[in-house]
């Protein structure tokens, strides 16, 4: 038990001290909120809606983002270096400090969702009920578990470059397609047909409904739990067939 | 005395190659014992097994009366691997209150420090800024953090200084005489020979000598005599040979290399005496020990040309 707490706060510190973390979870969100609501808003219709709606966004783009990039990478470099192999030897069970990691991971998410809400709140005073707060927050923690199990995907990789490369490729393309950057509509139409099935519009979606007072729907629920299951299966798959020797 | 680790009959199979291959010892407790070997000749296989890292192809492992992989055992080593594995993010002296979480029993924090060799400032740093010599002080020190009874070190002085090495080795001694067993990899011949009682001599994934130092030197080393023949003595070498063969010298080669004859033989003095007694005409007779280092060297150089890293993937 105390070499769980301790392992949890060993995390916490880590990703705390990571500079990617800081810069990609919080900065840059906060930094496009404030863009996007405040200097180029001129042609939104309903302004004090988009502020809310764009809120969700970047709240869902941090934790998305903490969840593929420094997760997923912070995997494949402790493997790399050793590290993984040297835990192995010590008697923290695997399982131990796999749950360090899912908890530090999601206890940040919190903090980063309570900063970016915070902001929106100072920047534009985004007006919400305590309900919606508490399920949009609610909402971004818990769907956001298949972009872990994407991070754990990505973890499988075996250099540090390459999967910074695909990471990167996959949290930008994700964002942009599943309209976390700019609204959904005023994507083409393609893409909006694409964006509709990816688990970032998905993830999205259901903050934005709660958002607009609404309740995330039952193709988001039912398509984010079919990506979570599908990554956490081909990620077993991929381990499995790398332990095989 | 009490064996600690026991292997029987260990085999690891990559890809259709054995990087180990049927290999068995006990190891008592107390002992430093070296497996010495040139890169590629299975010690970091054979001691990943030992660990529980790799499961063996064949054979079975015993550590402290239980399986390598079991929490309990796992509670009771101490390891230090070739790669030094420093999570980045985390301070060294964090490192070292983290690693003393993990055991059951962990050893007094400032006796760590002090293994660590690392200042108080150095103790606030990043463990991932700190030179390869200080991150391997600081490896010993994890290795150290719960106490353990057996300690594992695969190659654990490369990249450290002259001084460090020192100080590392005499703390290896303190550790023995306090009863801990020590194994670790090399492939230096002096290392292995002047900081362990034993030696397990790796080639080719085969245990190819077991035995103390001077032991493992003997047959690593060949011994020859030579002599030239008198000039009345015709056909010298067929009549050396046919002496030799009567008597039992062990193995003894006979060959001839300008005018010179020269037996090699691991008893030179029987040869020598066998040679004398039956009145061979022989003169200018020599006494040649090889060079230990070079002996091992020829033996290391045939088998680094084809290293491969499969090891370290595999694990």
């Amino acid at each position: 038990m105390k070499s769980l707490l301790m392992q949890s706060k060993a995390e916490i510190l880590r990703i705390l001290r990571n500079p990617y973390f800081v810069f990609w979870s919080l900065a840059m969100p906060i930094l496009f909120y404030f863009i996007f609501t405040r200097v180029l808003n001129g042609n939104m219709p309903n302004l004090e809606q988009w502020q809310a709606h764009y809120l969700m966004s970047m709240a869902a783009f941090s934790v998305m983002g903490t969840s593929v990039m420094t997760f997923g990478l912070r995997l494949v470099q402790e493997r790399t270096q050793g590290w993984s192999t040297a835990l192995r030897t010590t008697p923290l069970p695997g399982a131990a400090y796999a749950a360090a990691k899912m908890f530090a991971q999601m206890l940040l998410n919190l903090l980063c969702i309570v900063v970016i809400f915070v902001s929106g709140w100072l920047i534009n005073g985004v007006h919400l009920s305590a309900a919606q707060w508490l399920a949009s927050g609610l909402w971004i923690v818990l769907a956001s578990l298949p972009f872990l199990a994407l991070g754990g995907l990505i973890g499988c990789m075996k250099k540090v470059d390459t999967a910074n490369g695909i990471s990167n490729v996959l949290y930008m393309g994700l964002a942009i397609s599943g309209g976390l950057w700019m609204p959904f509509e005023i994507m083409p139409e393609a893409v909006q047909r694409i964006g509709k099935w990816l688990p970032s519009y998905n993830y999205g979606d259901g903050a934005w409904s709660i958002a607009a007072g609404g309740t995330p729907s039952a193709t988001s629920i039912v398509l984010l739990l079919g990506y979570l299951v599908a990554f956490m299966v081909l990620s077993g798959y991929v381990r499995k067939k790398q332990e095989a020797v | 005395m009490t064996s600690v680790i026991e292997l029987k009959n260990i085999s690891k199979t990559f890809r259709g190659k054995k990087a180990v291959d049927g290999v068995s010892f006990t190891i008592e407790k107390g002992t430093v014992t070296a497996l010495l070997g040139p890169n590629g000749a299975g010690k970091t296989t054979a001691m990943s097994m030992m660990l529980g890292l790799l499961e063996p192809s064949e054979g079975s492992v015993n550590l402290l009366g239980g399986l390598p992989g079991d929490r309990d055992i796992r509670d009771r080593i101490g390891v230090m691997l070739q790669e030094v594995a420093v999570m980045d993010g985390l301070k060294a002296g964090e490192l070292i209150d983290l690693f003393r979480s993990y055991y059951s029993r962990p050893a007094d924090r400032d006796y760590l420090i002090g293994l660590s060799g690392l200042s108080p400032a150095d103790l606030k740093r990043g463990a991932q800024k700190m030179s390869g010599g200080q991150k391997r002080s600081l490896g010993f020190a994890l290795a150290m953090a719960g106490n353990p009874d057996v300690l594992f070190f695969d190659e654990p002085t490369v990249g450290l200084d002259t001084g460090a090495r020192r100080r590392f080795w005499n703390e290896v001694r303190q550790l023995a005489k306090q009863g801990k067993t020590v194994l670790f990899s090399t492939h230096y011949l002096e290392e292995a020979d002047s900081e362990a009682d034993r030696i397990l001599l790796f080639d080719q994934g085969k245990l190819a000598a077991d035995g103390t130092p001077e032991e493992i030197k003997r047959a690593l080393v060949k011994r020859s005599v030579s002599f030239l023949p008198e000039a009345a003595e015709t056909d010298c070498l067929k009549r050396a040979e046919g002496l030799l063969a009567m008597r039992s010298v062990g193995k003894a080669n006979v060959t001839e290399s300008n005018g010179r004859i020269v037996v090699t033989a691991e008893d030179t003095d029987a040869v020598l005496r066998i040679l004398i007694e039956s009145g061979l005409g022989i003169r200018d007779i020599r006494v040649d020990v090889g060079r230990l280092d070079a002996a091992f060297e020829q033996l290391t150089r045939n088998r680094e040309a084809n290293t491969l890293s499969e090891t370290q993937e595999a694990i």
